[in-house]
């Protein structure tokens, strides 16, 4: 227990509980005061999936990663559980709103779109930094929100975080999203950057 | 490479202290770092030495006007600097090398002295070739267009070097800047430092004795945020006993100092 | 200045924002060309549409640079310098606003190719529109960097973007209960009116925009180059004031024309030799193409007495109020434009424009006949009648009856038939019978 609360604090877990927490009351808040229906909007559900995933991105680095690679522990079950971990985060937060006055949902829409934007966010983590994994997955799902396609295989695969929790195209985009930024997060772990002041 | 020098750099000061301070007090948190300091500094190379904790950096951060005084008197170059004086002025002819040096990493060398230069508002034409000394003068002229994030730890220390003498300061600070040196560099600052001192007040904050006494005229040693000692390093040499610890006549007089001053305190 | 405002334009978030509007913006643009490919001002309105995904974007570029002190401890380095705060954020301002109104005008010019061969009217009022969308991506980059450095976490360029959206997709009329004006102030994508052709944007609906966005701009100045809370809060002034000017400038409620009409693009712009064929000014460009079939159509209405000399555009657009009135020397056509730019679906063209022999019905307020309509036109067409995508079969089947027993008359008798049914479409009275009925 004791690795894993000091895990917690070099991640600075808590802090992003408390955002993420925070803006999934924000906005539950917002619909909530604005509006009497009791399903949230289907394009409010993205953004606070979307703004979920974003509070955790920061947690995907620690302060100095080249260091913690030289310690002997197996890092990649505590990469992929950290992910796994983001992830259940998120779901509980918003399925929990599915018993209260507005409800975030469908839950299959919720679960495909936070599985794929954290397994975009991993990617960006091993690929930009943790600090810069949040850009691909914001201009692709505000890109997606605002484009309207023609109903082809190929739109359904770039806007998949708009489509109905039923299609099959953009469940399996999300899926491998998922899939590979687990795994490629938890082998490689975060891109390596050196602390600002590398004088020390 | 040699630079004009202007007509209000050859004229007389009109002050007699580059670094004059009185009963200073500085804060670093709630913890009174610099307590009751009276000091004061001309021309020359002066070394900081004293113990960690001893508020060698909060008294940096309060020369470089970074952080405001809670009490007591402080004259840079004549001018007031506490309370609520315009610095603008002062921090001209300031140059300052944190402890802990933050850096553009995507700038290079060359474009981070130039912004560093161009925020101390130097006259614009007279910026790029300054730039170009000072580069020179820290030995980085092969580096120049390298980019910061590229460097190693003593290059990088070497580009805070560069930025701080950027604008020939008459007030120069530097924060540990031989971190990450290796001997021949440690020997190449040491004469930059003479040279330096020539016209200009130097503080140099360190840990490595040697270098202190090897290159400064001048030796302030602090403890408990108050002056232990100020003196040339001879006299600090000669302050040690053959009993104090340490492996040079500077170390054993450095202990010698800490030792009696604690004992003057305890009393 | 212009040194550092140099090495800030390679060295900061700059050339990254600029990539990402125009990749965005052209991306967005491509996907569907259909809504920008008829005209300038359609293309500039496109655009603004398409800020709701680059207002925000731009907005988290701001918060994102401006976080640049903070990532990299610069802060006690740059406390004992003595540019004051002011003019250090100058030339990374400048770097941003040069950044994305580069960014906005390469998305405009990676559509040029696109149109350039096939439009050519270009009214002032493009250039207000594009200018709108230029400076509200400048205020959203000031003032995401006002609120980047006001709240230097990792987290407020990803919610300010997404603060963004929610506000753009909030601003609507429907949703706002109908302040169209209000909202047009407040919302760069709004105040555009319904799409469609000879559509325009009003000077003051532009200048209203421009007000808030310069105040909003202004704000988000002053935020940053603020250094004590007393200043910061001096930012409210330019915010309340533009507000309340912009508000005071945008017509309200019933003055607030949704989509005028650029009468400049309706008028006329006709052929010089031969038989008259007019389009509008707006699609000037199409006139080569159009001419062929119009002078094709003319031809075949030849053959009636009192034929129409003249084939001209119709330039009613939809919810017209002023609807041009028919006259009987001249045959009107529909010009689509295609996605390409160039005139749509050639094939519908001639059938559309011989429908009730030559007669635009759609200002009668009754319906009339469409199979009698259909086999006019077919037969002046001297082709068989093929049926439309959305046509009821048994509309088809009755279009075929008629044309079948007109082609079996005699060309005088025919021809006396179908005249009737253009007098009678002129007249908006009903053509029922017109074609079957016995030789009188």
């Amino acid at each position: 227990m004791r690795w894993l609360a000091l895990y917690l604090r070099s991640r600075r877990i808590p802090v992003a509980l408390a955002a993420t927490v925070g803006s999934v009351v924000l906005m539950w808040s917002l619909w909530t005061a604005t509006s009497n229906k009791r399903d949230v909007d289907v394009q409010m559900v993205i953004l606070t999936v979307l703004l979920a995933v974003a509070t955790l991105t920061a947690t995907l680095a620690g302060p100095d990663d080249a260091l913690e690679h030289t310690g002997s522990l197996p890092w990649p079950r505590r990469r992929a559980a950290h992910l796994l971990g983001a992830l259940a985060v998120v779901l509980l937060l918003l399925l929990a709103t599915l018993a209260t006055g507005a409800r975030f949902g469908p839950a299959g829409l919720v679960l495909r779109d936070a599985a794929g934007l954290l397994g975009l966010t991993a990617l960006g983590a091993v690929t930009v930094g943790a600090a810069r994994s949040w850009f691909l997955p914001l201009a692709w799902t505000l890109g997606s929100l605002v484009l309207s396609l023609p109903d082809t295989a190929w739109a359904q695969i770039l806007t998949w975080q708009v489509q109905d929790p039923r299609n099959t195209a953009a469940g399996l985009t999300a899926g491998l999203l998922a899939a590979a930024g687990l795994f490629t997060y938890a082998v490689a772990g975060p891109a390596r950057r050196a602390p600002a002041e590398a004088a020390l | 490479m040699m630079r004009t020098v202007s007509a209000a750099e050859t004229a007389p000061t009109t002050h007699p202290w580059a670094v004059h301070a009185e009963g200073l007090r500085v804060r670093a948190g709630r913890h009174l770092a610099v307590d009751g300091l009276d000091l004061a500094l001309g021309t020359g190379v002066h070394g900081l030495l004293g113990p960690n904790g001893a508020g060698k950096t909060t008294l940096m951060r309060a020369l470089a006007t970074v952080v405001k005084p809670a009490d007591g008197r402080l004259t840079l170059l004549g001018q007031p600097v506490d309370g609520r004086a315009d610095l603008r002025r002062v921090r001209r002819a300031l140059g300052y090398l944190p402890q802990q040096f933050g850096f553009y990493p995507r700038f290079t060398v060359r474009e981070f002295v130039e912004y560093l230069a161009w925020l101390k508002e130097m006259p614009k034409t007279a910026i790029p070739g300054a730039v170009q000394r000072a580069i020179d003068r820290v030995g980085l002229t092969a580096k120049a267009d390298a980019r910061m994030k590229t460097l190693s730890g003593g290059m990088l220390r070497r580009a805070g070097i560069a930025q701080a003498i950027v604008n020939d300061p008459e007030v120069l600070l530097l924060d540990e800047p031989t971190v990450g040196l290796d001997p021949e560099q440690r020997l190449d600052f040491r004469t930059l430092l003479r040279e330096l001192g020539a016209d200009s007040c130097v503080l140099v904050s360190t840990h490595l004795v040697e270098d202190v006494v090897v290159a400064c005229t001048d030796v302030v040693m602090i403890n408990g945020g108050r002056l232990v000692y100020q003196g040339t390093p001879d006299g600090l040499m000669a302050q040690g006993e053959p009993g104090d610890a340490g492996d040079s006549p500077a170390e054993r007089g450095y202990s010698a100092l800490l030792r009696r001053y604690r004992a003057e305190q305890g009393r | 200045m212009s040194r550092i405002l140099r090495i800030e334009l390679r060295r900061s978030a700059a050339a990254g924002t600029a990539l990402v509007l125009l990749v965005a913006g052209a991306l967005l643009l491509y996907a569907s060309t259909d809504g920008w490919a008829s005209g300038w001002m359609a293309l500039a309105m496109v655009q603004r549409q398409y800020l709701v995904l680059l207002w925000p974007l731009a907005l988290a570029a701001g918060a994102w640079q401006a976080r640049r002190e903070q990532r990299s401890n610069v802060a006690e380095l740059f406390a004992s310098t003595a540019r004051p705060l002011a003019q250090r954020v100058a030339p990374v301002l400048a770097a941003m606003t040069i950044a994305v109104v580069a960014g906005y005008a390469a998305m405009t010019a990676a559509a040029v190719p696109w149109i350039i061969g096939t439009v050519s009217y270009l009214p002032t009022a493009v250039f207000a529109v594009l200018a709108v969308g230029a400076l509200s991506l400048v205020a959203a980059a000031w003032f995401g960097m006002a609120v980047g450095r006001l709240v230097p976490s990792a987290l407020t360029a990803p919610g300010l973007a997404v603060a963004g959206i929610g506000l753009l997709l909030v601003l609507t009329p429907t949703a706002v209960g109908g302040h169209e004006g209000v909202t047009a102030v407040f919302s760069p994508t709004q105040g555009l009116g319904l799409f469609g052709d000879f559509r325009t944007i009003s000077g003051r609906v532009s200048a209203a925009q421009g007000v808030w966005l310069a105040a909003l701009a202004v704000t988000g100045l002053v935020l940053l180059a603020a250094e004590t809370r007393r200043a910061r809060t001096a930012a409210l002034l330019p915010a309340v004031l533009g507000a309340a000017l912009a508000i005071l400038v945008i017509p309200r409620g019933g003055d607030f024309v949704e989509s005028p009409i650029d009468p400049v693009a309706r008028e006329l712009v006709c052929t010089e030799a031969g038989p008259r064929v007019c389009v509008s000014r707006m699609h000037a460009g199409l006139l080569a193409e159009v001419e062929p079939l119009a002078r094709q159509g003319l031809t075949m209405l030849a053959k009636l007495p009192n034929a129409p000399t003249t084939a001209a555009e119709d330039t009613n657009s939809f919810l017209d109020e002023h609807a041009q009135p028919q006259r009987p020397d001249t045959v009107t056509f529909n010009l689509r434009v295609d996605s390409d730019g160039h005139l749509a679906d050639d094939r519908t063209f001639l059938p559309e424009m011989l429908n009730a022999a030559g007669v635009n019905a759609y200002a009668c307020g009754n319906e009339l006949s469409r199979p009698v309509s259909r086999a006019a036109a077919y037969w002046l067409m001297e082709r068989e009648p093929t049926a439309g995508a959305h046509d009821p079969a048994e509309e088809t089947a009755q279009t075929r009856a008629l044309w079948q027993s007109l082609r079996k008359l005699p060309e005088r008798e025919a021809a006396a038939r179908v005249a009737s049914v253009r007098t009678a479409a002129l007249a908006c009275e009903s053509l029922d019978g017109l074609l079957s009925r016995s030789a009188a």
